[in-house]
């Protein structure tokens, strides 16, 4: 079981390790398969540890200790590995839906320019994002957390000649660098008030902090959660992010990094039950975040930015789900997610793929016509999306609404928060069906599309499509609350859900009663509109088509709030402190100097006479002196 | 223990002596005058460390005396044998001439 984790952790290094050495010496073809292979073999560490740990009836933590890794004092870090339920979830979502990725990636990449550099990548994300679930103590999944923002940074940034693409990897990278540092200093005052950063330790200092410094803790964690998971504030990052390639944006910006942050809440449960107010906190961002992300939707017009905003509104959900203590729900939904969120971007991919790297929906129109195996599997996807009963999403959603709804009065404010969310994701995905997928095709598609040899795609790309479709109709399936609740009992030894957010059966009934009324009008509403027979028009409101399209000014304060002034400051110095002063000083320095040696030297007369007589008058002057001084 | 006039008196002729020597070197641009008022200037110098030799009842002061003498005959060698040179040379006998160290 144990050897199990570390196969898991280890084989993707390996496998970027071995692209790495091989350099052009093994084929493209070769690199390609040495990663998805390295990640199938950790899909299968997953799964081997995961039969270990279901063997065991107890569930218990298990921590393998490798070496100390870090030493001061009796500050130690050990490299230790952790499987309990919690963690072998994460890998079995990660390792798999990753597998499948990496798969899909080949037939994606196919032909591009640097492929073996795209596989090291894709090999090195999967190790970090493991490193992050399996490290058994805080500053492991710390080290796991900063090297995915590497991982996702270099794959952002993939196109480098592409300077839309640089600029949104450095914007991703500064934004989570942020989150970083959060969650560094929140580590730091655990180090100061305890000797030891394993999971149970950590939580036995934080229990004994005061409540202000308990807080701050909690609060640290949130910043890297919410940087990491791109929610309010820190969520401007996310739409940028999908220049990448695009299984990066399903594997990296959808399935896998964007939902650590959930899993860093659920991991670190404790610390935010001891500050509830943080806690409350982060459901309040993530109900915040649904609603904008669901609204900013609407708007957008390229195929990848609508479903990265669905993204965000998602895990908007999930933070909403761990914020009021349901982790096993919010788990659950990250799994879902992970399954139809994926498939919608490689669906997404395929059309992108076959139609000469075009993404703006209004060319798309009428693709389906041409690629109905992907419409197929896109409508599959989006129907788990909204929630539709006997879907994935439905199974997942809904019992997190219906545990918000159960805490407080500000629960039923999440919860209406949610309902109106799930409308908006009704109407957005459906709008993006509905204008890409049905109807004839344009006369740019007619012209662009390239099927591959009468395909839609290689085999590669179709099987992993394939796998989610069927994961994303049936996953859910694994869990229906209160009939069974298989994930909930098994995540219970490590993250019990709180008491407070347990749903009574009458909770459940009308959440999921509700919730998949309003997703099926908001898909009635985008039928009306965009569907074949338009029967009603585009809704035109100006200001609020702007703040839209504007995603709400994020990006505009931000840069007045911190670029321009560091800019302005910047100019400032450079105008009146570097120019004049730093930038001359070596020149006047050597100047001077020049000018000191071209005077000193007309003392140098050549006379002797002249040189007797200051020899002379210096005497006399210092004999003065000391029959002065004396 | 100094005979006859008091130690002033020697002082004096040697301050004579040293000064006179000084205005040769100052004012003569033939290298052999310079030279000799050196020379003078050093007998200025010798005069007075014998008058304070025999003044504190010393003979350390005699001693530095024939050093300095010992010294003088070296440096009117080295002083000649550059005149010598110059003269070999054909070149003016004038210090002010010599200056090709000016700055």
């Amino acid at each position: 079981m144990i050897a199990g984790a570390w196969l898991c952790l280890i084989a993707p290094l390996a496998g970027t390790v071995l692209i790495l050495l091989g350099g052009t010496r093994i084929p493209r073809r070769a690199a390609a398969w040495i990663s998805t292979i390295s990640v199938f073999v950790a899909f299968a560490g997953a799964v081997w540890s995961f039969f270990g740990l279901r063997a065991n009836a107890s569930h218990d933590a298990h921590i393998s200790t490798a070496y100390t890794w870090l030493a001061a004092g009796s500050f130690k870090v050990p490299m230790q590995v952790l499987v309990d339920p919690l963690s072998t979830m994460m890998m079995l979502i990660v390792s798999g839906v990753g597998a499948l990725i990496v798969l899909y990636s080949i037939g994606y990449m196919d032909g591009d320019d640097e492929e073996r550099r795209y596989f090291a990548y894709m090999s090195l994300f999967v190790f970090s994002m493991l490193m992050l679930v399996e490290g058994g103590n805080l500053l492991l999944l710390l080290v796991g957390w900063g090297l995915v923002g590497l991982s996702s940074y270099l794959l952002i940034g993939f196109w480098h000649e592409r300077p839309s693409a640089v600029a949104a990897a450095k914007k991703a990278f500064i934004m989570n660098a942020f989150g970083d540092a959060t969650m560094a200093l929140a580590l730091f005052v655990l180090i100061a008030h305890g000797s030891s950063l394993g999971y149970s330790e950590s939580f036995a200092t934080a229990s004994h902090l005061s409540q202000t410094t308990v807080n701050l803790v909690a609060l640290g964690l949130l910043g890297g959660a919410v940087a990491k998971s791109a929610q309010i504030p820190l969520q401007t990052w996310l739409p940028d992010a999908m220049e990448g390639p695009t299984p990066v944006s399903a594997l990296i910006h959808a399935a896998t990094m964007v939902t650590a942050g959930v899993y860093l809440i659920a991991r670190t449960h404790p610390i935010f039950e001891d500050a509830p107010t943080i806690a409350l906190v982060a459901a309040g961002l993530g109900a915040a975040t649904l609603l904008m992300a669901g609204l900013i939707a609407l708007v957008q017009t390229d195929i990848k930015r609508v479903i990265a905003y669905s993204t965000m509104s998602q895990i908007g959900y999930m933070f909403m789900a761990v914020g009021v203590g349901a982790y096993a729900n919010g788990m659950f939904h990250l799994m879902t997610h992970a399954f139809f969120k994926a498939l919608l971007f490689m669906t997404a991919g395929l059309v992108i793929h076959a139609i000469a790297d075009e993404q703006d929906i209004r060319k798309l129109r009428g693709v389906g016509k041409l690629m109905p195996l992907t419409k197929w599997a896109f409508l599959l996807g989006a129907l788990a999306l909204v929630g539709i009963p006997a879907f994935s999403g439905f199974f997942s959603k809904d019992p997190i609404l219906a545990a918000d709804l159960h805490d407080h009065w500000y629960g039923v404010v999440f919860w209406l928060c949610g309902l109106v969310g799930a409308f908006l994701t009704g109407l957005y995905t459906f709008r993006l069906y509905f204008i890409v997928f049905p109807g004839e095709p344009s006369a740019f598609v007619r012209e662009h599309l390239h099927l591959h040899h009468g395909k839609e795609g290689p085999w590669t790309m179709l099987v992993p499509v394939g796998v989610l479709t069927v994961l994303a109709v049936l996953g859910g399936w694994i869990q229906f609350q209160p009939f069974w609740e298989p994930i909930t009992h098994w995540l219970a030894p490590v993250v019990p859900t709180e008491p407070a957010a347990v749903a009574t059966n009458w909770d459940d009934a009308i959440t999921s009663l509700i919730a998949p009324i309003l997703g099926a009008l908001g898909i009635t509403v985008a039928w009306a509109i965009y569907g074949k027979k338009q029967l009603l028009a585009v809704p035109k409101i100006p200001w609020l088509q702007r703040l839209l399209e504007h995603k709400f000014y994020f990006d505009e304060a931000y840069d007045w709030a911190f670029y321009r002034p560091a800019v302005a400051t910047a100019t400032l110095w450079r105008r009146d402190f570097e120019e004049p002063i730093v930038l001359t000083a070596g020149s006047d320095l050597g100047e001077g100097t020049l000018e000191l040696g071209e005077q000193t030297q007309r003392i140098q007369t050549g006379l002797l006479r002249t040189y007797v007589f200051f020899l002379g008058a210096g005497m006399a002057v210092i004999a003065v002196v000391f029959l002065l001084v004396r | 223990m100094l005979l006859g006039p008091g130690v002033v008196w020697y002082l004096g002729i040697a301050a004579f002596l040293f000064a006179t020597g000084a205005f040769g070197v100052l004012v003569r641009r033939n290298p052999l005058i310079v030279l000799l008022s050196l020379e003078i200037m050093l007998n200025g110098a010798n005069l007075a460390l014998i008058a304070f030799s025999r003044h504190a009842g010393n003979g350390a002061g005699q001693i530095f005396a024939l050093s300095v003498m010992a010294v003088a005959a070296a440096e009117v060698c080295v002083g000649l044998g550059l005149v010598v040179a110059i003269h070999r040379r054909r070149l003016a006998l004038d210090v002010d001439a010599l200056s090709e160290l000016r700055g």
